[in-house]
């Protein structure tokens, strides 16, 4: 691998970042990659009497927390009793996008007024590219910084998105795959709601998962007939659906089947993220999105044919789902198969702490440090909410 | 309003002179069947239509043919064409001496009244617009005929697109065999009430089961709307937000899932009656579990639509009118 693949996490600003894209209100203050405060109001309890997470209500929460939040974080990084901040923090970030549109307005209205305040630039972040990036969080005792071989694949997987990105350089992003319907975090969420678990069903259903049999039915995996790298789990949520009638159906639903439910719910979810992944492994040119046929992967697994040896040097696991271990454990699984069949070792790489795999403001204080200096906004106005925001396809403010 | 189809200068000015269309189609007049085969396959459908209706005020939408030949620009964005066969000697004679069809849309500027005399027309164009007309053919004042019914044949069921077919019917049944058709419905449904788009925004109420294609619709409104971000399911947040833009048109584009919501209380906490205002969409899946919670007001002005089946068929129920 050249030199010019590395790159050495440099960026040494303190940044004050906002996050309210979805049902937490979250503000971190980083200096570089180090993480020196992440507040996170959390408003679960508000949302867990209704088992979803209405609009409204959000905004309203995040109104009530944000000034709070703020006060806490500066405290926590040892500013609060700092009379000029403008002198201690380099720019202020907040998300534009993606998320819940009345949510995100809050903390952009915010990092406008706190930036006016402070007269600090103002730096727009999309939320996906943050939990792409956030593998590279580090404590504040951590001094040292590891170098990163690019090409990196960074998934980024929880309750709103589901997506394949590959990262040439940090800013050079190209989507590989995407879910074409739910996420899959959406879909473990309704069949956890199906099985009556409560709020939130997601994170619920997995802990039963780990209880459970997942081989007891079976579940048809989507996606495998198209060439492409996308998800699909709007199917697999109305097979799940049936399954789960049938069942109620022939008995009981005791503990121990919802428990085999969710872990063959969860199991298939899995799988199809890792069918994917392989796929993207095994091809053999990614820049011109070549997929590779099962047949091929067959073939290769049978060690008949040699395994194209893919550009991919680092894989990066972000976003709530990330959380999950039997998710990683399954990577990790596909990455040792994929060393004995290709040769090439590539490393898996998580969040230091399962607390920046949920939304956080650290990984948006993170991703603006590497914003350059013209897409720093002093003019604020500019900067306003993108509710459906795509990575690569980066927000006008920027 | 004539123009020759197949010259694209011709449409070019005629486009300038119906500015502001918003996506609306152009359709072509012929004189017999025959003529109207050179364009659009007609199956079935269309030809009971042709065969009752035609020569008459009717419009009727067939798929367009691949060689066609015409400026596709005169067809719909879903490649589909109208053909009407008027009821009118000299449009008639005019037709068969050309010998290929001619558009026939009407001659008022978009949103003016409508016009049965050449004055009428004159009055409300500008000087640019009278520039691009070569040929004015005057026959006097003209009986007050309602504008032909529009008639798309080109689902697995007829649709009006303009007036009323006479029918008893109280819904009409689709028999989808496709993603396409189901997407094809709801672009067909909002071109349809563009008009209602407009003026007070549209309402559309979507039942049915898991996995029925409700959001498959869905995707199909984003898609007319020019909406180029992924619909996904909101199950979770309940409410999505897409502002659009199509053409001058633009508004915001809600998708809510009430999948979730058993309670008026919840459903209060939407703010729904605040959603719906002119040039806005509001899609609400799980309909039926929340119809009783909307005013009758927004109630009334919902198009209806109960999905079901499974494997590889779908049945969509359509209501333009509430269901009682």
């Amino acid at each position: 691998m050249g030199k010019d693949k590395k790159m050495i996490l440099a960026a040494k600003k303190t940044i004050l970042a906002i996050d309210t894209s979805c049902d937490d209100t979250s503000v971190a203050v980083l200096e570089g990659n180090r993480v020196l405060a992440n507040v996170v109001a959390s408003q679960t309890a508000i949302h867990q009497q209704y088992g979803g997470v209405f609009p409204t209500l959000a905004k309203q929460a995040h109104q009530e927390n944000i000034e709070a939040c703020v006060q806490l974080a500066l405290q926590r990084a040892g500013l609060s009793n700092k009379l000029k901040i403008r002198d201690h923090i380099d720019a202020v970030a907040v998300t534009v996008g993606p998320g819940l549109a009345p949510a995100l307005e809050v903390g952009i209205k915010h990092a406008k007024k706190l930036a006016k305040q402070w007269q600090l630039p103002i730096i727009a972040i999309n939320h996906i590219e943050a939990h792409a990036l956030s593998p590279l969080l580090s404590p504040k005792t951590k001094r040292q910084n590891r170098e990163i071989d690019f090409p990196v694949l960074a998934l980024v997987i929880s309750g709103g998105h589901s997506e394949f990105i590959l990262i040439k350089q940090i800013g050079n992003y190209q989507r590989l795959g995407w879910t074409v319907d739910d996420s899959a975090g959406e879909c473990l969420d309704k069949v956890g709601r199906m099985l009556d678990l409560g709020y939130p069903a997601g994170a619920i259903l997995e802990k039963l998962a780990k209880k459970g049999n997942p081989n007891l039915w079976s579940l048809p995996l989507a996606m495998t007939s198209v060439d492409n790298f996308n998800l699909s789990f709007s199917g697999l949520k109305t097979a799940s659906s049936q399954l789960i009638n049938q069942v109620k159906k022939q008995k009981q639903l005791d503990g121990q089947t919802v428990c085999d439910l969710a872990a063959t719910v969860q199991q298939q979810v899995f799988s199809q993220i890792i069918y994917k992944l392989e796929r993207i492994l095994f091809s053999p040119d990614l820049s011109k999105k070549v997929y590779p046929k099962a047949q091929l992967i067959k073939k290769i697994k049978q060690q008949k044919t040699k395994a194209a040896v893919t550009d991919i040097n680092e894989i990066w696991l972000g976003g709530g789902v990330a959380a999950n271990i039997t998710l990683r454990t399954s990577i990790r699984q596909t990455l040792k198969t994929y060393q004995k069949l290709s040769g090439k070792k590539i490393k898996l790489h998580l969040p230091y702490h399962k607390k920046f795999c949920a939304d956080n403001a650290a990984m948006i204080a993170l991703t603006a440090q590497f914003s350059s200096e013209q897409s720093k906004n002093t003019n604020a106005q500019l900067i306003d909410r993108q509710a459906n925001l795509k990575i690569g396809t980066f927000c006008q403010a920027c | 309003m004539a123009a020759n189809p197949h010259d694209q200068q011709a449409i070019n000015k005629l486009l300038k002179y119906k500015n502001r269309r918003e996506g609306k189609p152009l359709s072509i007049a012929v004189s017999k069947q025959a003529m109207a085969e050179q364009y659009v396959i007609i199956n079935q459908q269309a030809q009971n239509f042709y065969q009752r209706f035609l020569p008459g005020p009717y419009t009727v939408i067939s798929q367009l043919r691949v060689n066609s030949q015409i400026d596709q620009r005169v067809a719909s964005e879903f490649g589909t064409l109208g053909i009407r066969i008027p009821d009118y000697p000299l449009m008639l004679k005019l037709i068969e001496h050309l010998g290929h069809g001619i558009t026939a849309t009407s001659a008022n500027a978009s949103n003016k009244k409508r016009p049965y005399r050449i004055k009428d027309v004159l009055n409300n164009i500008s000087e640019k617009q009278k520039q691009l007309i070569d040929l004015i053919i005057d026959v006097g004042q003209l009986a007050k005929n309602e504008p032909s019914v529009v008639i798309d044949t080109s689902l697995s069921t007829p649709l009006s697109m303009r007036g009323q077919l006479r029918t008893n019917d109280k819904f009409i049944e689709f028999n989808s065999q496709s993603e396409s058709e189901t997407q094809g419905l709801a672009m067909r449904l909002i071109l349809k009430n563009l008009n209602n788009l407009k003026k007070q925004g549209l309402l559309f109420g979507l039942s049915g089961e898991l996995g029925v294609g409700k959001t498959i619709f869905a995707k199909g409104a984003a898609k007319f709307l020019k909406i180029k971000e992924e619909i996904t399911s909101p199950t979770y947040t309940y409410l999505n937000e897409y502002t659009y833009q199509k053409g001058t048109l633009q508004g915001i584009f809600y998708h809510l899932d009430a999948w979730k919501i058993d309670q008026e209380q919840e459903f209060s906490l939407l703010k729904v009656d605040q959603l719906l205002k002119a040039n806005n969409i509001l899609l609400i899946e799980w309909w039926d579990k929340i119809a009783n919670f909307l005013p009758d007001n927004l109630k009334k002005q919902a198009i209806i639509l109960d999905l079901s089946g499974q494997d590889n068929w779908r049945k969509i129920k359509l209501w333009e009118k509430t269901k009682k």
